[in-house]
């Protein structure tokens, strides 16, 4: 008698927890469905396809891009166990920068996907982390699997890394500041990255 | 009894459960002081993941790698992206994915025997099965009716990944003019399974290297852009194209 009397307490008070809980927060892969299918429709919509509208094109992506992508979490962890070698303003630099260099490639993968069709597969949460799996099909029928890794912060999902065909992004820009940095100091990235980033402007205006 | 105790347990596990998630969610919300700490963990798990997923595989053949890389980039942008884009003018992209699923069928017997070689049966079934519809209804392999008609995705494994299933590590990295970036491991890998490609067996020459040259360019049509936005978006393409690599055999292998 005791034990089921337990047992219902315990029973309602899952009820009462249980919507609480999933109030606090949108799921993670609603928050990665919000911010794909925000970027296909200003990348699809045909007032901002001219030429003119083109920056309004690339700062309204932005904004959506920076909304959702934790340039922070991601810099620090493409840098790994040398961030403890930059200074402050130095951090502050390689975050603006690979930020920079991340939304670009980011969006000009997506660029190219505008005919596609993104399904959105299946999401994992794991305490604060989270996994959520995504397909692009392209029209010719080949798929190509993304996979967004988030983390919880201040009650909002935030991208901290994307595997694209199983390759993480992260992992592989680390493999690649470790090269530089196991020789060099922070500085010698910083140089790298800034004139990565300010070539492709240049690219862009050509 | 039994039950009772069992419904009990569950009850209790899943209140504990439902009742850290909120109490994480709350720190995770928090600022000041347990910001400051929660940064400190996520410093110290990124550190710990620096050390810990990342598989460095050694380089000893780093500048003669970067020679061949250089090559393979020039091959590419010379000769074979440009033969690709006529040859992409002349094809239309179904036909080209015809093509692209004939060659896949044909190098079935090569998934299948690893797949037996790993013990993972259903593996082998699968692809067996696959081959046997596709070579007959898919018309000598040219549709995937296995795949779109009977849901049978396809169990991809080589030698390479044999050998890594038996424990064997990737060995140190290689570049290989024309054929691109293998490690020492597949290499081998490579060579074992050159033996189950029917197209091996040619007696002509030219006609095998005409068939691996129209394998190599039709694949090339299907995927012009790809290595180009992977330069794109790397600070060291040699470096982006060896990690990825890496990456992608380990999640093959441990699959």
């Amino acid at each position: 008698m005791k034990i089921k009397g337990i047992c219902l307490i315990l029973v309602t008070m899952l009820f009462i927890i249980k919507p609480v809980c999933s109030f606090a927060e949108d799921s993670p892969l609603l928050s990665i469905k919000e911010t794909v299918d925000g970027v296909l429709d200003i990348l699809r919509d045909p007032g901002l396809k001219s030429v003119e509208k083109r920056e309004t094109r690339r700062e309204k992506l932005r904004s959506l891009v920076y909304a959702r992508f934790d340039f922070e979490e991601m810099s620090r962890r493409a840098v790994g166990r040398y961030w403890r070698k930059f200074s402050s303003e130095e951090k502050g630099e390689f975050i603006h920068l690979f930020g920079k260099m991340l939304e670009r490639s980011y969006i000009d993968k997506i660029e190219s996907y505008t005919d596609e069709r993104v399904e959105y597969l299946s999401e994992k949460i794991d305490g604060q982390y989270s996994v959520v799996k995504t397909m692009i099909v392209k029209r010719n029928g080949l798929e190509i699997p993304i996979q967004y890794k988030l983390i919880l912060k201040n009650g909002e999902w935030r991208v901290y890394d994307v595997l694209i065909e199983g390759v993480s992004l992260v992992s592989n820009y680390r493999s690649q500041f470790r090269s530089i940095l196991r020789r060099n100091p922070p500085e010698h990235l910083l140089r790298k990255l800034r004139e990565k980033t300010a070539k492709k402007v240049d690219a862009v205006k050509r | 009894m039994v039950q009772r105790k069992r419904a009990v347990t569950l009850a209790v596990l899943l209140l504990l459960q439902l009742l850290l998630y909120p109490m994480a969610d709350v720190s995770a919300g928090d600022t000041g002081k347990s910001e400051s700490l929660k940064t400190d963990t996520a410093e110290q798990q990124a550190l710990e993941e620096t050390d810990q997923d990342d598989l460095v595989v050694p380089d000893p053949l780093e500048p003669f790698n970067r020679l061949a890389f250089e090559f393979n980039d020039r091959l590419y942008f010379w000769i074979l992206k440009p033969v690709a884009r006529l040859y992409s003018y002349v094809m239309p992209e179904d036909l080209r994915m015809l093509v692209d699923n004939f060659f896949r069928n044909s190098t079935a017997p090569v998934r299948i025997v690893n797949n037996i070689l790993q013990g993972k049966l259903e593996g082998a079934g699968v692809e067996l099965a696959r081959f046997g519809i596709n070579s007959t209804i898919g018309l000598a392999g040219l549709a995937d009716p296995a795949k779109k008609d009977f849901h049978l995705e396809e169990k991809d494994e080589d030698f390479g990944q044999t050998l890594g299933y038996f424990g064997i590590g990737h060995g140190f990295y290689i570049v290989w003019p024309v054929i691109g970036p293998l490690t020492f491991r597949d290499s081998i890998g490579r060579i074992a399974d050159a033996f189950l490609d029917p197209f091996f067996y040619l007696e002509d020459d030219w006609l095998r290297i005409s068939v691996w040259g129209a394998d190599e360019i039709n694949s090339a049509s299907l995927h012009i852009g790809d290595y180009e936005s992977i330069k794109k978006s790397a600070l060291d393409p040699y470096i982006s194209i060896q990690d990825a690599y890496i990456q992608t055999r380990e999640r093959e292998v441990n699959r």
